[in-house]
């Protein structure tokens, strides 16, 4: 097995462990965990694919940082939205959470 | 020519967006002041768009492609953001101490959709769908309505829309490592080549998920209704305008990668579109709520939209342009009903329209044509926009998606009938209170009426623009 296979296998177990745990969680900091566990498996991606084929060797590591300078707003904006709920229904399971149905 | 001359809409639309800031910086707003600052500049940001659609360039070491398609979109973009503003007048569904930020979180969405359509890099794409996505996350749940559904749809929208955007960058990092690059010309270029290899398809396929959720096509529908029904009514009436068209001109880019070399992508898209559009039809009959009915049909319309992409010929792409302004015009009517009739800003029944042709006959009007459009009913806009994606798929022979397609249409004529029939039809029980249209009102609902018939009735001119913004794509 060649090395980037490595990586990329290792990027998938990421991927979906995170996606596991967003199916599985209740809980709704564990949920976004999970987002993040998504994400950090596309960096690994394109920091593999950036080390052993691009031809230009600093593309992937800047789209590396861009993804983890988003994926900061994206926890700080989950996060504002989980506090307003917490507010309202004292509890950040997910379960409590489903009046909208049909 | 200075470089910096293509970059103007989005600029006005920094600068609106700085505006809005500053306004929420201060204790007291008057409301009139805002509303009125609101419209001046969403009027100011359409003629500017307007002004600078025939500008072609690149920017940004070629990141950022500025051409007919991309503008195109954007002055479709400012107009769906000006509607929005303006029928914002009373905007009792949101807490009146968050209405600068909710006019700066539309501008911000816009300038990231604006962004969005002008992209030609990977990572550009990347950030200004995270830049417009960020805004409706928060714009979702600003609602003020008693109960706690409103934060509920928020969340769920959040949730959704991450996983939606992980997968997305997930298979752009899956297209890096095929084409080696991330241009969006070089992909264009090298993936035709290698789309047999299972990266490069996987890769697109989990790229254009990001997409269809914004389009809210069949797998990633299920925000829809509940964000539909949740959200206040103008939040809601951008996201199913201005929204949906910046997403459909991603999905045209990515799907147009493929070259047409690979025939899974087109089956793939194919089984997605009918599964969207009887999906979508079906559950919109059993609807209540006016707002989740309309929700249930723009799954629907993703998939309508989908056929003429799916074509993957230039006069496929011209019509899924079309489509999407046809959809932008008949949902902005549709919804603009929905925003006069609900004035404190709640959700409206189907049964509440009843007697609605005594209460406000250019209302009720304006909601037929609107309906009618989207059944595809001559002569209304929505005809033509259905004629013309259903002739691109018979060109290239996909007879069986056109009669699925046809069907489709029927079913969906019922339950807008259903609509238009407790309009016209039915009389109310214990009569409502005549609904109160100012003049701003009637004059955007002539204008739609106006628009919606002249489209139909004389397309020339706008195909013409379609089928040049469909040509300058790389």
């Amino acid at each position: 097995m060649n090395e980037l296979s490595t990586y990329l296998i290792v990027a998938a177990i990421l991927f979906s462990m995170g996606l596991l745990g967003l199916l599985q969680r209740r809980n709704l900091i564990g949920m976004l965990i999970s987002i993040e566990l998504m994400l950090n498996g596309a960096s690994l991606n394109f920091m593999a694919f950036n080390r052993f084929l691009a031809p230009e060797p600093a593309v992937g590591q800047i789209v590396t940082l861009f993804i983890m300078g988003l994926a900061a707003a994206e926890a700080a904006i989950g996060l504002s939205i989980i506090l307003a709920l917490f507010r309202r229904m004292h509890s950040i399971n997910v379960e409590r959470a489903q009046q909208l149905r049909g | 020519m200075m470089k910096w001359v293509l970059f103007v809409p989005e600029l006005f639309y920094v600068s609106m967006a700085l505006v809005f800031f500053l306004f929420s910086l201060r204790k007291k707003v008057e409301q009139k002041l805002l509303y009125n600052t609101a419209v001046i500049l969403g009027a100011v940001g359409l003629v500017v768009t307007v002004a600078f659609a025939r500008q072609h360039g690149m920017l940004f070491f070629d990141a950022y492609r500025v051409d007919l398609f991309s503008q195109v979109f954007k002055v479709f973009l400012a107009l769906g953001t000006f509607w929005v503003i303006f029928a914002c007048s009373e905007l009792r569904g949101v807490n009146p101490r968050q209405h600068s930020e909710f006019f700066m979180l539309i501008s911000i969405c816009t300038l990231g959709m604006m962004m969005l359509v002008s992209s030609a890099e990977l990572l550009t794409i990347y950030i200004s769908i995270e830049l417009s996505s960020y805004a409706l996350y928060l714009l979702v749940p600003m609602r003020r309505i008693s109960g706690d559904l409103y934060v509920e749809t928020g969340i769920k929208y959040f949730m959704i829309g991450v996983t939606a955007s992980a997968f997305m960058i997930f298979g752009i990092s899956f297209i890096f490592g095929v084409t080696k690059s991330t241009y969006v010309a070089d992909i264009a270029r090298v993936l035709p080549t290698v789309i047999s290899e299972p990266a490069a398809i996987i890769g697109l396929i989990l790229a254009l998920c990001g997409f269809f959720f914004k389009q809210a096509l069949f797998p990633f529908h299920s925000w829809a209704p509940d964000v539909y029904q949740g959200a206040a009514n103008q939040v809601t009436t951008y996201i199913a305008t201005a929204s949906k068209m910046a997403a459909a001109a991603m999905v045209i880019r990515f799907v147009g990668f493929s070259g047409g070399e690979s025939s899974l992508l087109v089956q793939l898209l194919i089984t997605l579109s009918i599964v969207s559009m009887t999906f979508g039809n079906l559950v919109a009959i059993i609807q209540k709520d006016l707002k989740r009915l309309l929700a249930y049909s723009s799954i629907a319309h993703a998939g309508y939209m989908l056929i003429g992409i799916l074509c993957l010929s230039e006069r496929g792409f011209s019509s899924a342009v079309y489509y999407a302004m046809a959809y932008l015009v008949m949902n902005f009517a549709v919804f603009l009903v929905i925003i006069m009739v609900a004035e404190d800003g709640r959700n409206l029944q189907i049964k509440e329209l009843a007697g609605l042709h005594k209460r406000s006959p250019i209302l009720a009007l304006t909601l037929m044509l609107g309906l009618f459009g989207l059944a595809g009913i001559p002569p209304t806009v929505g005809f033509t926009g259905k004629f013309l994606v259903f002739a691109a798929a018979l060109e290239k022979g996909y007879l069986l998606l056109v009669i699925i397609g046809m069907i489709n249409a029927t079913i969906s004529l019922y339950y807008y009938l259903i609509v238009i029939k407790a309009a016209y039809l039915l009389e109310p029980v214990n009569p409502y209170p005549p609904v109160r249209v100012d003049g701003r009102a009637r004059a955007m609902s002539m204008v739609l009426i106006v628009a919606m018939v002249y489209l139909g009735l004389f397309p020339d001119r706008f195909v013409a623009l379609t089928e040049a913004a469909a040509r300058s794509l790389p």
